[in-house]
Formats: structure tokens, C-alpha cells, sequence
């Protein structure tokens, strides 16, 4: 969390100026109980588990953050199956992230929750939010996240019978194991020199 | 050879497969030549050329390309589909069309049959087509097409009332239902009856566009809804018939508003020694003319959905026919 | 007994409540359909002509995006996105890179911006356009698909001209835009530019849209067909759209203001004059309006942005092996069909961690069984459409 331009000169050159929306941020996160960063000009909350439901009805009601965008997660995991591993050891769990808007001043502002990595169940955000149906559902399907109240977790894009969840970094992706991907080139090498020579000349 | 010729169509039965042949013979023609009208008119309308290909510089070849490519097509009848309802459908549709040319008069004398109740005729014929969509809806053993046929019964029961009140402010004013009978009574007027029955005319049109399932009237066709209604399951020679039969009742129902409103095969001032031969040739231009309109209407408007249908026609089109009727019987009597 | 009115209400009820036992019936419409825009399945219970639950079944375009993206590299990923949502091809690329540029810390040169927001209202003409088409012919009016058509394919010679491709353009490159067309890195950076009359051609081709805008408006707009099959059709109140996450021209057309072209400052946006289409009751009608409005709105854009243009260089200077440091961002664009967003994480490696992409049809689409509540079923098909979404974008 960076602080706001402390009354020292020499802390005014060595720390950054304040983000315009730290404050904005630090109200939002005080108000649901969480702690909240300023990455790169998105602000997000993080907000522990029970208050999870609770967080968003206050955002709604109190900041005027109507406007659902959308809700996913992501798998922190350090085995991975697909793509690279992690630069460094993570905790192994499941973040779940949600963004909300607001409509008069264009605030958005992201929450996240931590979510334990063998068992991942949250209340569900339907009642709070209706366009949260169709998000839930989608994470369900993709990471095994069970949203507790969610009335229909059934598939929302893969075909019925299709089992595991495949954003999960342990599923791997099946067109992976029937041919490997000729690698991750940026810059192909030059072709080699034709060995063919003119046999007239 | 000309006596020999006269003496051969004497004979009823010659004289009747004759006719026959050249009303069976009309069919494709007429359906030809005015589904020709629309697609280069909708083609001018859209800013393009429409078909150029076939059949040399403009394309006149391209519906009697289309007639073959249907008939030769494989002719593919749905499981579920209830087979000899699905295989009478078409017929019916046509056979409601080929009657109604019956009654049409083209010239002085120039009439297949002269009945004289040829308006009554004419109306309760052009509404036998009715029970043919409603089977080509039933038997396709689909839903879509269910859904069409029942639009389209809705439908059209709810626009031949209009049609029927539209048609008798001019038979009062004729005094007569035969049809060759309204022509002559226009003549000896000397107006066509569109200028005091202009409204007539209008609920007449719009009552005719209904009846073709044209749009804006097309919700049993829907195509962006239904894939094609009740025509969804009809392919090849089957669907030859559905879309003849439309062009062809364009021409007949164009015919019968020329004949009762716009004077028929009379136009003011011609002689009638002219007429005799003249007499096709102006009644099919003022065919033309109201098929343009049709056609014109077709690629402007969208549909309208059927609770706005039925309201139209029932709200607003048979009050005014009504009212249509009784001015025109009061100011006939007063008059 | 008594009789008062309240009895008399009774009998009349008591009545009316012995109905018909008739079934209702469940019509499938798609997957394969005329109406709709893609491969998307509505499984309607319908009453006659009266539909009581419709349950959108999607997925049928699922290509995996989201998967897909952990296991390429940034200006690989670049190549795949812009066939989220194929009709506005280039708008789909932008996010992404702005994303990308912002955990790099990557300063975009002027010209490059300029370029991105002259391509990218040009994509918004273009979508919009497809909607002006397509729409009318739903509701059974076949003309309007010609006129508009034949102005979007200028729009499409145009953007083939500068980046080689009418729907999948790949033109962006992390720290600006494709330096030429074809050539290698020995060319000379000054004859690595637009096509020479890019620009005077993209300004008559403007001034085309604008005519065929008032054409459409003729033909459409005023027709009382049209009116009563959309005014009061499909209404959304905006505390429903909101929740609903519901965006763009869809969103506008319920009486917000909200534009993120005036919010987010992912390209300069902020130096040129337009204003933010509202609707008045958010039915179909006014989501038409919206459109057709934008479309004039982004002509007016482009002709400014043509007649600002700085030169300059159109690619920052970035590392061959782009490597995008740690860190998490959300960008978030107002794309035709609504606010598109790419929440990127990244681990320091060439290619993402994580990538979520917040698409909008996928919201759009969500409210369907809310607004399609006991609506007939015509108008099933006229909202679906007003609706503009494009299956592309709602399966990813």
C-alpha cells in the first residue's frame, strides 16, 4: 500500500506521489473490512471469506457500485501442467475476483477473496448481484468452485458429459498431448541454405 | 383452315380441354413473368443489378432456370410427416389459384366463363387456399411449421372479411356480381369505381397483401423466425407449387381489384372496337401496376407481429368496409 | 346475500378461471437459425404465441480463449484475439495491449495512439453497420441490409488497406502499432507508414457513412411498422441492466450516460469532441437509435482525428522478447458491443499467468431470461437483435 506524501522533504523524493484513488480505495476498503492496493491503476480489495457477500452488499448499497462487470478466478498453483511454472512459491489456493463499476464517475474497483485450494466453496452472489448467475456458473465449470444458493450449476459452455475443470493449471490441454507445440519462438531462424545445386551449371 | 378451326372449338369437349390447356398454360407464365417483376424490382430497390446471367444481357432466363432446377430435385418428404395431407397441400393451393382465373374478363366476351355470380365465386374460391396452408402447417410433423399454419389460419379467416365488405361497395354500385357485368357498368358510367370506392379499394389491397402472405403480412412465413413457416418443410417440385401458386394468385387477386375498382380492360376514351383486341394488353398493365405497388410495399416494410395483425384487421378494416358498405348503399339509394 | 362489488368481481373470476387445459410447447429455436447471430440455442416454453421461460443454451462456439491464452506469448496472443468478436475485429485487440503496455510501463508513441483510435471507430462503423443490417431484416424489412452493407464494405477496404486483413487485423504490437506492411526490420522506419491516401480516402469514405446514416434513417426510422414492432418492446430498467452487467449502446439506451471512451483514458479519446447516445426507455427502439447515432458520432471522431494527426514514429522501442513484468491489471474499452476487459496476470515471463477477458456479449446475453419473460414470440426475435451480441464474444 503506498502512503500519501509524508511531511518530510526527503520522503516526498523517495516515495511515490500518492494515486489519485487511494483514498477512494482505502474508503471502500475500511468500509468492507478489507485491505486494499493500487496496481497499475486498478484497485482491488481483498476481503477474507465470510465477508465475501457482505462486502459486495456494501459496495452496492454505500459506494454506488452497481454495476456488476464480472466475476472469475485464478488458480495459484506451483505445479503446473500447461505454461510455465511460477517465478516464485505462491500459496497454492484459488483467488476469486469480482469487479464492480459504478455508472455516474466510472469508479471500478476489483475484490478478491482467497479461496482454500482443495475445497473451494463461497456463498453465491446472486442475490446481490443477478448477472452473477452466469459467472458462477462459468467458474463452477471452469475451476470446480462450489457457489453455496446458486440455484443452477449446471454447464455453461462444455458439453454435458464433460468432466474436470479446465482452467485448473492441472488439467492439461489435450491438444498438448497428441502434438506438442513446435515451442514458443518469437522470432522464427532463418531458413537453411538450399543444398540443391545446379547440376548444368 | 380458319373454319376447320371454328368448327373443331365448337365441339364443348374441344373447346373445354382447350381452355383448360391455356389456363394450365397461364399458370407458369404469368408466375414467371411477375416473380421476373420482383426480382429486378427489389433488385433496382437495393441498389443492385438482381440476376444478369442467364438467358443472355438481363436475365429473363433465370426463372425458367429455377422452375428445372426444382422440378429435378430430389423430392424429400419428413418422416414424421403425415405423407398424403403433405402431398395434397400444394395442389390445393394451386387449384384455389387456377379457379380463380375463371372469372377473370380480359377482353369484351374474352372470359373463360362468364358466371353470374362471379364475384361470390371468385371470393369463395381465393379462400380455399386457406385450408391448404393449414395443411401444409399440420402435416410437416414440425413445429416451426405448426406454428406458420396456425399464424396463417389466424390470419387469413381474420383478413377475408375485409376482403369480402371491400368488394361489395362496388357491387352495389354495379348492381350485378358477374364480373363482365362490373366492367360494363364502369363503362356505361364512364368512371372506374376507384374514385367514389376509394376506400374499398384500399381494404382491398391491403386485405389482398394479407391473403398472399405477403409482407407486411407475413408472419405465417416469418422467414427470420419461423426458417419458412409453413413452407419449411417443402423442397423441390412441392415448393415449385406454393411459389407459383403465390405469383399466380398476385395476378389474380391484382386482376380482380382492376377488374371491380380500376374499370378492367376499359380505359376511359378508347373506343370499343379497340378493346376487343386492346383489352388484355390494358387490363395487364393495370395488373402490373398494382403488382408493383405490391411488390414495392414487400421490400420497404417489415412484418408486423400478429397481435398487430389481427388488430388491424379486425378493429379497424371490417368496421370501416362496414361503414364503406352503408354509405355507399344509402348514397346509392339517394342518389 | 349481499350483493356488492366485491361479489360481482368473485363470480366474474370464478368464471374466467375455468380456462382451456391446452399444453404448452417447447420450440427450440438454433441452434441453427436464421436470427440467431450464430450458434446460440433457445430452449422457449411457449403458450401459443406466448413465451413463459426461455433458457439461452450457449458454449456451441467454446473455443477455449481463456486456456489458450496461459500457453502463448504476448504478440502470439495478439493474433488470436481480435476473433473474439469478429465483427469489430481491431476494437478487440486493444485492451489487451494497453494492458500488456501498462505493466511494461511502455510509453506509445502519439501517432500510434492516433492510428489505434482512427482503426478502432473505424471497427466500431463497421460493427455497427453489421447491426444496422441485420436487424431490420429480423424484423422482416430486407432493404436496409444493401444500403448498409455497401458503406461497410468501404469501411472494410479501408482497414484491409493499413493492416492487410478486413476482419482480423493483428495490427497492434505491444508498445505501438505494425511498423509496415510486409517488410523486415532493415526498412527505414519513414516508409513504414498508412498507405498513401489512407487518409483523404478514409475522410470521403466518412462523409459516405454519414449520407447512408440519413438514408437509414429515412427508410427505418420513421416507418410505423418499425415503431410498433420495437417502441415499448424489450424495456430495461437501468438498475436491471446494471446488475445484469449490460454495456454499451445497450446500457446507454436505458437513459445512462455512461461512455467508457470519456472514462478510461486507454487511448486519447479526451482531445476530441463527441457526445455520449442516450436513450429514453431503453426498448428497441432507442438501442437502435443508439447505434445509429454512434455511427455519426464516430465519423465526426475520425475526421478530427484525421485532421490532428501527428507524425511521428508508430512503435516504441520495446525488446524483441517482450517479457512483461509482474503484476496485475484491469483495462477495460468500450468496444461496439459494449465494455470489453482484459484482466491480465502476469509473472515476469513472456506469456501470462492469468488472462480473463471480460467479454460483453457474454453479459449482454445473460439478461435474455429476464427480458424475455411472457413476450411473444416475434418479439423474441426483436429484442434477441436489438440485444447486438455476436456468439464469438459471448463463448470466447
Amino acid at each position: 500500500m503506498t502512503s500519501s506524501p509524508s511531511e518530510t522533504e526527503a520522503a516526498v523524493e523517495t516515495e511515490p506521489q500518492a494515486h489519485p484513488l487511494q483514498e477512494y480505495a482505502d474508503g471502500v476498503a475500511d468500509a468492507v473490512g478489507g485491505t486494499a492496493e493500487i496496481q497499475f491503476d486498478t484497485i482491488k480489495v481483498k476481503v477474507p471469506n465470510d465477508a465475501w457477500v457482505d462486502a459486495h452488499v456494501t459496495a452496492r448499497d454505500q459506494f454506488d457500485l452497481v454495476f456488476f462487470s464480472w466475476l472469475s478466478a485464478i488458480d495459484w498453483c506451483n505445479e503446473v501442467e500447461v505454461g510455465d511454472e511460477l517465478s516464485e512459491e505462491v500459496e497454492e489456493r484459488f483467488e476469486l475476483l469480482t469487479t464492480l463499476g459504478d455508472l455516474t464517475e466510472g469508479k471500478r474497483v476489483t475484490f478478491s477473496t482467497d479461496l482454500d485450494a482443495k475445497t473451494p466453496v463461497i456463498p453465491s452472489l446472486i442475490e446481490v448481484f443477478a448477472g452473477a448467475n452466469w459467472h458462477e456458473r462459468e467458474a463452477h465449470e471452469m475451476f470446480g468452485i462450489d457457489f453455496l444458493g446458486h440455484p443452477n450449476l449446471a454447464h455453461l459452455y462444455l458439453p454435458d458429459g464433460f468432466l474436470g475443470n479446465p482452467l485448473r493449471k492441472s488439467f492439461p490441454l489435450l491438444t498438448r498431448e497428441v502434438k506438442p507445440w513446435p515451442g514458443k519462438v518469437d522470432v522464427e531462424a532463418m531458413p537453411e541454405k538450399p543444398t540443391t545445386e545446379n547440376p548444368e551449371s | 383452315m380458319i373454319e376447320l378451326l371454328t368448327d373443331l372449338f365448337s365441339n364443348f369437349w374441344v373447346s373445354l380441354a382447350g381452355k383448360l390447356a391455356l389456363v394450365a398454360l397461364m399458370i407458369p407464365l404469368i408466375g414467371m413473368a411477375l416473380g421476373f417483376a420482383e426480382i429486378k424490382l427489389s433488385a433496382k430497390m437495393q441498389a443492385r443489378v438482381g440476376p444478369y446471367f442467364a438467358g443472355g444481357r438481363w436475365g429473363w432466363a433465370q426463372l425458367i432456370a429455377d422452375g428445372i432446377k426444382f422440378f429435378q430435385k430430389e423430392d424429400i418428404i419428413p418422416t414424421a410427416a403425415d405423407r398424403p395431407v403433405f402431398k395434397a397441400a400444394p395442389m390445393l393451393v394451386l387449384v384455389s389459384t387456377v379457379a380463380l382465373l375463371v372469372v377473370i374478363p380480359f377482353g369484351p366476351g374474352l372470359i373463360f366463363r362468364d358466371l353470374s355470380v362471379g364475384v361470390f365465386y371468385a371470393l369463395a374460391v381465393s379462400s380455399l387456399s386457406t385450408i391448404g396452408i393449414l395443411m401444409a402447417g399440420w402435416s410437416s410433423g414440425n413445429k416451426y411449421s405448426l406454428i406458420g399454419g396456425l399464424r396463417a389460419a389466424g390470419q387469413l379467416i381474420a383478413y377475408e372479411l375485409p376482403l369480402v365488405l371491400a368488394v361489395v361497395g362496388a357491387v352495389i354500385m354495379a348492381g350485378t356480381m358477374s364480373m363482365s357485368g362490373i366492367v360494363e357498368a364502369q363503362i356505361a358510367a364512364g368512371f372506374p369505381y376507384v374514385i367514389v370506392q376509394f376506400v374499398g379499394f384500399g381494404i382491398f389491397l391491403v386485405a389482398a397483401l394479407a391473403e398472399l402472405t405477403r409482407i407486411p403480412f407475413d408472419m405465417p412465413i416469418a422467414e427470420s423466425e419461423l426458417v419458412m413457416g409453413y413452407l419449411t418443410e417443402y423442397s423441390g417440385f412441392r415448393f415449385l407449387f406454393f411459389f407459383l401458386a403465390e405469383f399466380a394468385n398476385m395476378f389474380t387477386l391484382s386482376a380482380i381489384a382492376a377488374t371491380l375498382f380500376l374499370g378492367g380492360y376499359w380505359l376511359p376514351g378508347v373506343p370499343e372496337s379497340v378493346l376487343e383486341f386492346a383489352g388484355p394488353a390494358i387490363l395487364l398493365g393495370k395488373v402490373f401496376l398494382l403488382a408493383f405497388v405490391m411488390i414495392w410495399f414487400r421490400w420497404t416494410f417489415p412484418r408486423f407481429r400478429e397481435d398487430q395483425l389481427q388488430t388491424l384487421a379486425w378493429k379497424w378494416l371490417v368496421p370501416l368496409a362496414l361503414a364503406n358498405i352503408a354509405v355507399t348503399a344509402v348514397l346509392k339509394v339517394v342518389l | 346475500m349481499t350483493i356488492n362489488s366485491d361479489t360481482m368481481r368473485h363470480l366474474s373470476e370464478a368464471q374466467v378461471s375455468v380456462e382451456l387445459e391446452t399444453e404448452d410447447m417447447t420450440l427450440n429455436i438454433g441452434p441453427q437459425h436464421p436470427s440467431t447471430h450464430g450458434v446460440l440455442r433457445l430452449v422457449a416454453r411457449i403458450d401459443g404465441e406466448r413465451a413463459f421461460d426461455v433458457q439461452p443454451v450457449i458454449g456451441y462456439m467454446h473455443r477455449g480463449y481463456e486456456k489458450i491464452c496461459e500457453v502463448r506469448t504476448y504478440p502470439q496472443i495478439t493474433t488470436i484475439i481480435n476473433r473474439i468478436d469478429w465483427v469489430s475485429g481491431y476494437a478487440n485487440e486493444i485492451p489487451f495491449i494497453v494492458a500488456a503496455e501498462k505493466l511494461m510501463e511502455v510509453e506509445v508513441p502519439e501517432r500510434a495512439q492516433y492510428i489505434r483510435l482512427i482503426l478502432t471507430e473505424m471497427a466500431r462503423i463497421s460493427s455497427h453497420l453489421i447491426f444496422m443490417a441485420s436487424y431490420p431484416l429480423e424484423l422482416g424489412a430486407a432493404t436496409p441490409l444493401f444500403f448498409a452493407l455497401r458503406e461497410r464494405e468501404r469501411v472494410l477496404d479501408l482497414l484491409e488497406s493499413v493492416t492487410g486483413g478486413r476482419f482480423h487485423p493483428n495490427f497492434n504490437r505491444i508498445g505501438g502499432v505494425k511498423p509496415a506492411a510486409g517488410a523486415g526490420p532493415t526498412m527505414k522506419k519513414t516508409s513504414q507508414d498508412l498507405p498513401a491516401n489512407f487518409l483523404p480516402e478514409t475522410r470521403s469514405a466518412m462523409d459516405r457513412v454519414m449520407e447512408v446514416c440519413d438514408e437509414l434513417e429515412d427508410l427505418v426510422a420513421g416507418n410505423e411498422i418499425i415503431l410498433a414492432r420495437t417502441r415499448g418492446v424489450g424495456v430495461i430498467p437501468v438498475e436491471v441492466a446494471a446488475a445484469y452487467g449490460l454495456s454499451g449502446p445497450n446500457l446507454r439506451a436505458s437513459g445512462v450516460p455512461f461512455d467508457l471512451r470519456k472514462i478510461e483514458d486507454y487511448l486519447p479519446y479526451d482531445r476530441f469532441e463527441f457526445d455520449v447516445i442516450t436513450g429514453e426507455n431503453g426498448d428497441c427502439w432507442d438501442r437502435w437509435h443508439c447505434r445509429l447515432q454512434e455511427i455519426r458520432e464516430s465519423g465526426k471522431i475520425i475526421q478530427q482525428a484525421i485532421d490532428d494527426i501527428p507524425s511521428g514514429d508508430l512503435l516504441a522501442k520495446v525488446p524483441k522478447l517482450i517479457k512483461v513484468p509482474k503484476g496485475e491489471t484491469y483495462v477495460r474499452a468500450e468496444n461496439p458491443k459494449g465494455e470489453m476487459g482484459y484482466y491480465l496476470v502476469s509473472d515476469g515471463k513472456d506469456g501470462p499467468y492469468r488472462l480473463k477477458i471480460r467479454s460483453a456479449s457474454f453479459s449482454n446475453l445473460s439478461i435474455l431470461p429476464w427480458v424475455l419473460e411472457g413476450v411473444l414470440v416475434p418479439d423474441i426475435i426483436a429484442i434477441m437483435g436489438s440485444l447486438d451480441f455476436v456468439l464469438g464474444d459471448v463463448d470466447r
